[in-house]
């Protein structure tokens, strides 16, 4: 399902200086998997999210989803890609907070230029997915940062993508909010989705439903 | 130098042209000699990166070059109020030594920029980008065209003396002219309009074939055979004078700009024609290039029907 080979990041800090976050990793996810990676702030995750969803690409080596080369593919392949195979959760929801709760919802739907009898039938399956149907007509900054998560995931999920990355999902949540996010989560897993959750909160370690934690260490897989 | 705004305009744009088109050349070369779709190295990377930067510059600088051809002519006919003896632009182009050439080049030119638009748009429709390494490959090829053209251009607006006395278009254009032209005016004119009608049928016929490879073939023949029409036949008809030829003097008021419409459609008709030759395209293309060319055809047999309408006779 996603395959990275011989992946090295690096990012130019100025002309001379550049830093290695991700130094020749190997990592091949199964479809249906949920694969925690752990590590410090800095230690490459949000990298290897990052490279997967083809938001950016990689110095050398290459990422491989579902037999495609993603990483070679050209800027208007990449978004039409991320458009239908990836659901994105930000640390910060990255939400528009002027906008009430459907809009947020429905703005992946904007380019693909539905039906609105089929954004209607889309949004309806995830408001009710995440329990959020009384909130959507609420504009976004009134919600609570709990609230505010579940309107990303829920958004990440419009489109029904293959594949659910999570970067520090719970960084901004409360120990109670945090649990409702992993029981998302596992409901997504329920459901055959791939999810990769890049995370240091202790919450995600051990769970029952967790394929694999991976331990990523200064760009290195441990 | 002559220094009108019309001229100011072309050179700025031509001193910015030549700029970036100097850092396309370099990434170009790169691009070219190291293009390896397949590899997944730090270089090719790299290369992905650059080509991208390269693309767009070339992009911006031909598709502002293209139109811009239209402008340049528009220029050289204001040019021509100032220029003793000239009417239109047709004797600022002879003012210099320059002048024909140039237009030449730049005739050339514009099918080939607009090749490498094509090119580009298709290239850019494939995950693959199959198109890339030729595309660059060409675009080194196509530098130096335009490099010719700019320095061409500057070389024409400098030598330009509006003291200087020029031959106007009736003496350019006209069979006592001193000048290759001259040798145009022994075709006769059946023969001319039964391959320029001849040229035209044979294309409806690849249409319906879709025989791409012949079909842009019958379009770069189309090219010279309506020109040479234009010039020798059916611009006496736009002028209704059987003594002027001039490729220029309908483009100017006195004949409602109807020049700048002539040559458009012959060159969106011939230039989506030719390109099939080149880069294979949807049906669409068949479509757009036979539309244009068929208004072109049936625009001017108009003004040759009309003008029988109201004076019963040919010119």
């Amino acid at each position: 399902m996603i395959e990275l080979k011989e992946i090295l990041k690096q990012y130019e800090v100025n002309a001379q200086d550049t830093v290695t976050a991700l130094k020749g990793i190997n990592l091949h996810i199964k479809e249906g998997e949920l694969v925690v990676l752990r590590g410090a702030s800095g230690s490459g995750k949000s990298t290897i999210l990052s490279l997967i969803a083809a938001l950016s690409k990689p110095t050398s080596g290459e990422v491989i989803v579902d037999g495609e080369r993603i990483s070679k593919l050209p800027d208007n392949f990449a978004s039409e890609y991320r458009r239908h195979s990836i659901g994105f959760v930000f640390q910060k929801y990255n939400l528009i907070p002027s906008l009430s709760v459907k809009e947020n919802i429905i703005l992946p739907l904007v380019p693909i230029n539905l039906r609105e009898k089929e954004i209607e039938e889309k949004l309806l399956r995830v408001l009710k997915m995440f329990h959020i149907e009384h909130k959507e007509h609420q504009i976004v900054k009134n919600l609570s940062g709990g609230e505010q998560q579940r309107v990303a995931i829920a958004r990440a999920n419009i489109n029904n993508p293959k594949i659910i990355l999570a970067d520090e999902p719970t960084a901004n949540l409360d120990e109670k909010l945090s649990l409702h996010f992993i029981q998302m989560l596992r409901e997504l897993k329920a459901e055959g989705k791939t999810i990769v959750v890049a995370t240091h909160d202790p919450l995600f370690f051990g769970l029952d439903f967790v394929d694999r934690e991976i331990e990523i260490y200064q760009g290195t897989i441990l | 130098m002559l220094f009108t705004p019309e001229v100011l305009t072309i050179l700025i744009l031509n001193t910015l042209f030549a700029l970036f088109a100097i850092v396309a050349f370099v990434l170009s070369v790169k691009i070219f000699l190291n293009w390896n779709i397949n590899s997944t190295s730090a270089t090719q990377y790299e290369l992905e990166k650059q080509s991208f930067l390269a693309s767009t510059i070339i992009k911006y600088i031909f598709s502002i070059k293209v139109p811009l051809f239209l402008f340049f002519i528009f220029a050289l006919d204001k040019i021509s109020n100032v220029i003793t003896g000239a009417m239109c632009a047709a004797g600022v182009v002879d003012a210099t030594q320059t002048g024909t050439y140039l237009i030449i080049l730049k005739i050339i030119n514009l099918y080939l920029f607009a090749y490498w638009l094509k090119l580009h748009n298709q290239d850019m429709l494939s995950k693959n980008q199959p198109y890339t390494k030729l595309k660059f490959g060409l675009f080194i090829l196509f530098f130096l065209f335009l490099m010719v053209e700019i320095v061409l251009e500057f070389t024409m607006f400098q030598s330009i003396e509006i003291d200087k006395m020029v031959s106007c278009c009736g003496s350019i254009y006209s069979s006592s002219s001193t000048s290759a032209i001259s040798t145009l005016f022994t075709l006769d004119h059946s023969i001319l309009l039964s391959i320029f009608y001849t040229n035209y049928l044979v294309m409806f016929i690849f249409y319906i074939f879709k025989n791409r490879y012949l079909f842009s073939l019958a379009n770069i023949i189309f090219i010279p055979v309506s020109l040479v029409s234009l010039i020798l036949f059916f611009g006496t008809y736009i002028y209704e004078l059987p003594s002027h030829h001039c490729p220029f003097c309908f483009l100017q008021g006195d004949y409602y700009y109807v020049g700048y419409l002539i040559y458009f459609l012959l060159f969106m008709g011939t230039f989506q024609g030719l390109a099939l030759g080149f880069v294979k395209e949807s049906n669409r293309s068949y479509k757009i290039s036979l539309f244009f060319n068929s208004v072109y055809v049936i625009l001017l047999s108009l003004y040759v029907a009309l003008y029988y309408i109201k004076n019963g006779v040919f010119l």
